[in-house]
């Protein structure tokens, strides 16, 4: 199910956070009042670890990762690396890749099977990210913006992507993902799809400004609660088009 | 899309207080002295001032209530008759036309008076015409004390009207008086409608909101209306008619088949066939209330029919419900059917319209032609089996049970409440480790070296360490024991030194050690000396002594010529030639004596007179001198006069106009 929160008064979660289907990544904030969102929905399940990256705490900007790795910025440090890799299971891969665009949270997005990333990342990371997260990578861009990190998010089970994206983009995008998509906004309107939303194959996370109509769409599209992604033609749409014309 | 705020309009003054007020501020805000003595000129600029101000204050308040009021023209069509319901059109238009008017009027009056004002000749005339413009205009307002006494109700009635949004979706709810539409309302949402047992309990239009289908819905209680003539309904009535009339919304006709309410179905009947017209392009469903009071058995054959006819006669697009708010029996249905409906309507009506094109790519579902049949989530097995437990709760139990279920959830403690109880935010952090998932568990506490460049001190301890230092150790006392064998011989290509050579080398660092010595003493027995010329140094008895011996001077001679020196060292001798002489005359003559005392005075610190002494102390003065001082500058300490004559202090008394300078 789909939860609102708030990291510090910002509703941009996807900055300050991190979630994949095997582990969730959590900034370290003034208090725990973050962390025991993600604490209450997830800890049953998977562990969900307080981490810094270089100092900063805008690690869902600065890292990406999935059910089988996580690749971190060159800019983390040792302890950071160590902290995160003695907090997740062995089976998760943690590598370092030194990679010029160190948002790497911005330049990939990924689930479990294929990972979206900036055309102009280095090959070679391309590599890594083949090797670590086990994916196959393609090289695309999101309504014309390159960061495809920070404008879609989506699982295993569907995506979300930037608003302005167009039909013909969406059908391309869902047949190389394979998996359902819709384009959509988050907190009221916000076009930052991915900083706005984390989600896994059973939970999402969305900034505390989302409207009622936004979270019914995640929840379709990433199918939470039994809500299916045809909802959006068949149920959703009424309340759709009369919000949005 | 405009807003419609009334809640902001400035309170509209009485005409008394309207006139009191600009009168005050005209008397606060110009000047309020003038002379008979004056120019002329001076005198008209005094009362034309008066007489201009007076006409802005008065214009300005009048533009802010025109201003402020809603024009029937801008208005939403909705508001627009409901205003003309209210408060009457024209009554409305004709009270601020008539303020309009009145705003040009005094702009004319005062225009003619600063005219008038420009020929008049004495101070007299000009307060005369002053007063006179003053008055007019004061008159002219308090004419119009009636229309200013109606915007103020006016203001008053749009200030406490429900702020209405004609454009949302909006469910509309109408009928006779007293058959249980307020009750509705009460239901489903939070507006509290007073609901009383009798006709006209409401008597103004009413505003709710609730929830469905994760929209915002706007409920609007209507007033009763009776089943006549249009021309014959009131005001009351005429609301209800109004909001029917111009809201796109969802009509809820509420139908009493029990006729509790006092009127009968037929009457009732008659009012949907008469307000029928307004239903056009609107989603209608008649709600049969009451159903409590058990009218679905007792009703008649032909009280059936009727109410069969009220779908029928809208041609089929309304449909029935039946309710009863007493029981909460099919309010929820209602409010549902109803919004869906709308809904339905409303998309129905966007999609024929250009603006759902912008958004299109926002309705598609894009889905993958071909799906690759191995990439299933993943998702983890408890999940899995959490989901499987709750949909068995939900099936099995009913409600409550469910609700016990998700208390044993959350009585899980979360990092929030250890931090709570820790003392809260900013005193509590959390203690990492603990959630380490490593092969023991203890080891997550072990103390950790700090990593730099991927490695910590453990990667450059060696392990060989101590076997390698053995091992150089037995080379170093085979080395010795090499060297005690081979004494006298070169060691390692050099040769041992010899014992001369270790007694020369002792004797140059002696004498090297004693040259520094010397030359450390000189440097610090010089480091302090006086300025005075070496010659100037008195010499030393025994060499003075000596030196005179060596002149040829017995020494009992010598000596006593060295007391002598000594007693008055530094004493100019004009006759230091004929010593012997001066011995003799020393001792035969008692003036001598006195003189050599007096001169005893003389310095004895090195200067061979007073003279001396004094330059070098001048010198010295001159020396130590620093700052201004030393160049004779002015210093702040010095008194000095700035200005000799301060212009304030030495003008006189003060005339008319001429402070200027000031």
């Amino acid at each position: 199910m789909a939860v609102r929160c708030q990291f510090e008064n910002s509703n941009d979660i996807g900055v300050f956070s991190t979630l994949t289907n095997s582990y969730c990544l959590v900034a370290v904030g003034g208090s725990e009042n973050f962390y025991s969102v993600f604490e209450a929905e997830l800890a049953d399940h998977i562990p969900v670890v307080h981490a810094s990256i270089a100092g900063t705490r805008i690690i869902g900007r600065m890292c990406i990762g999935n059910n089988k790795g996580l690749l971190l910025p060159n800019t983390t440090t040792d302890q950071e690396m160590l902290h995160i890799k003695n907090s997740l299971p062995d089976k998760v891969v943690v590598q370092r890749c030194e990679e010029r665009l160190s948002a790497l949270g911005n330049c990939i997005a990924t689930n479990d099977y294929v990972s979206l990333v900036n055309t102009d990342l280095d090959s070679e990371t391309e590599e890594i990210i083949a090797d670590v997260l086990g994916t196959e990578v393609f090289g695309h861009s999101i309504a014309g913006e390159v960061l495809v990190g920070s404008f879609c998010s989506f699982t295993n089970q569907g995506g979300l992507v930037h608003p302005m994206t167009s039909i013909e983009d969406q059908d391309e995008l869902s047949s190389l993902l394979q998996v359902p998509l819709v384009a959509g906004t988050i907190n009221r309107g916000s076009q930052v799809v991915g900083a706005g939303l984390v989600a896994n194959d059973w939970a999402a996370f969305c900034g505390l400004d989302t409207t009622s109509t936004e979270l019914q769409v995640v929840e379709s599209i990433f199918k939470l609660r039994q809500a299916q992604p045809t909802h959006l033609v068949s149920k959703i749409r009424g309340s759709l088009i009369d919000n949005l014309s | 899309m405009v807003l419609y705020n009334f809640k902001k309009l400035t309170v509209v003054p009485s005409g008394p207080a309207l006139v009191d007020n600009v009168l005050s501020k005209t008397q606060r805000k110009t000047p309020t002295v003038t002379h008979k003595g004056y120019s002329i000129g001076r005198i008209r600029d005094f009362y034309m001032r008066k007489v201009k101000f007076s006409q802005q204050m008065f214009h300005d308040k009048l533009t802010q209530i025109l201003t402020d009021f809603p024009n029937f023209d801008d208005l939403h069509p909705f508001y627009a008759d409901l205003l003309n319901v209210l408060y009457s059109r024209d009554h409305y238009k004709l009270a601020l036309g008539q303020l309009a008017t009145a705003r040009s009027l005094i702009d004319g009056i005062a225009k003619d008076y600063v005219r008038l004002l420009k020929y008049a000749d004495s101070l007299y005339r000009c307060k005369c015409l002053k007063r006179a413009a003053l008055g007019r205009m004061c008159t002219l307002i308090s004419r119009h004390k009636k229309n200013l006494a109606f915007l103020e109700q006016v203001r008053q009635h749009l200030a406490r009207l429900p702020s209405i949004d004609p454009a949302t979706r909006t469910l509309l709810i109408a009928g006779f008086p007293n058959v249980g539409k307020s009750s509705f309302i009460n239901k489903i949402t939070r507006a509290d409608v007073e609901v009383q047992p009798y006709a006209f309990t409401t008597k103004s239009l009413f505003v709710g909101h609730c929830d469905y289908n994760y929209l915002r819905w706007q409920v609007i209680d209507t007033p009763g209306i009776l089943d006549h003539e249009l021309e014959a309904r009131n005001i009351i009535e005429l609301q209800s008619i109004t909001a029917l009339a111009h809201l796109r919304a969802c009509v809820l006709f509420f139908v009493d088949p029990s006729e509790q309410c006092g009127y009968s179905l037929e009457k009732q009947h008659s009012l949907f066939k008469s307000i029928m017209p307004l239903f056009a392009n609107k989603p209608v469903i008649v709600v049969t209330t009451k159903t409590d009071l058990g009218w679905e058995e007792q009703l008649d054959e032909s009280a059936r029919a009727m109410l069969e006819s009220f779908v029928s006669d809208s041609g089929g697009r309304a449909e029935m419900m039946k309710i009863s708010a007493h029981e909460e029996v099919g309010v929820t249905e209602v409010k549902n059917r109803a919004c869906d409906r709308l809904l339905a309507a409303r998309v129905e009506a966007k999609v024929r319209g250009k603006k759902v094109q912008n958004v299109l790519n926002r309705l598609h579902l894009a889905t993958p032609k071909v799906q690759n049949a191995s990439r299933t989530p993943n998702i983890p097995a408890s999940v899995l089996a959490k989901r499987k437990a709750a949909a068995q709760i939900a099936e099995s139990d009913d409600e409550d049970e469910m609700m016990t279920g998700d208390n044993d959830d959350t009585a899980k403690q979360l990092e929030k409440d250890l931090q709570e109880e820790n003392g809260g935010a900013g005193v509590y952090s959390m203690d990492w480790r603990k959630l380490y998932q490593l092969q023991k568990k203890d080891w997550a506490y072990d103390v950790m070296p700090e990593i730099v460049d991927g490695k910590n001190i453990a990667d450059f301890v060696d392990p060989d360490i101590e076997s390698k230092l053995h091992r150089l150790e037995l080379e170093e006392d085979a080395r010795e024991a090499v060297r005690d064998v081979q004494n006298d011989a070169e060691v390692g290509g050099y040769r041992l030194v010899t014992e001369e050579e270790m007694k020369k080398v002792k004797q140059i660092k002696g004498k090297k050690v004693m040259i520094m010595a010397e030359s450390s003493r000189e440097k610090s027995a010089h480091k302090h000396r006086s300025a005075i010329q070496r010659n100037k140094i008195p010499m030393r008895r025994s060499r003075l002594q000596g030196h005179l011996e060596g002149l040829g001077l017995r020494t009992e001679e010598a000596s006593e010529l060295v007391d002598r020196a000594a007693s008055r060292t530094g004493k100019k001798r004009s006759r230091s030639e004929s010593v012997g002489h001066s011995v003799a005359r020393s001792e035969s003559r008692g003036r001598s004596k006195s003189r050599s005392r007096s001169v005893s005075l003389a310095p004895s610190d090195g200067f061979s007179n007073v003279k001396q002494k004094a330059k070098a102390q001048e010198m010295e003065r001159k020396r130590i001198k620093t700052g201004v001082a030393k160049y004779s500058k002015k210093g702040i300490a010095d008194r000095s006069i700035h200005t000799k004559m301060p212009k304030h202090l030495f003008s006189g008394k003060r005339g008319i106009g001429k402070t200027d300078w000031r």
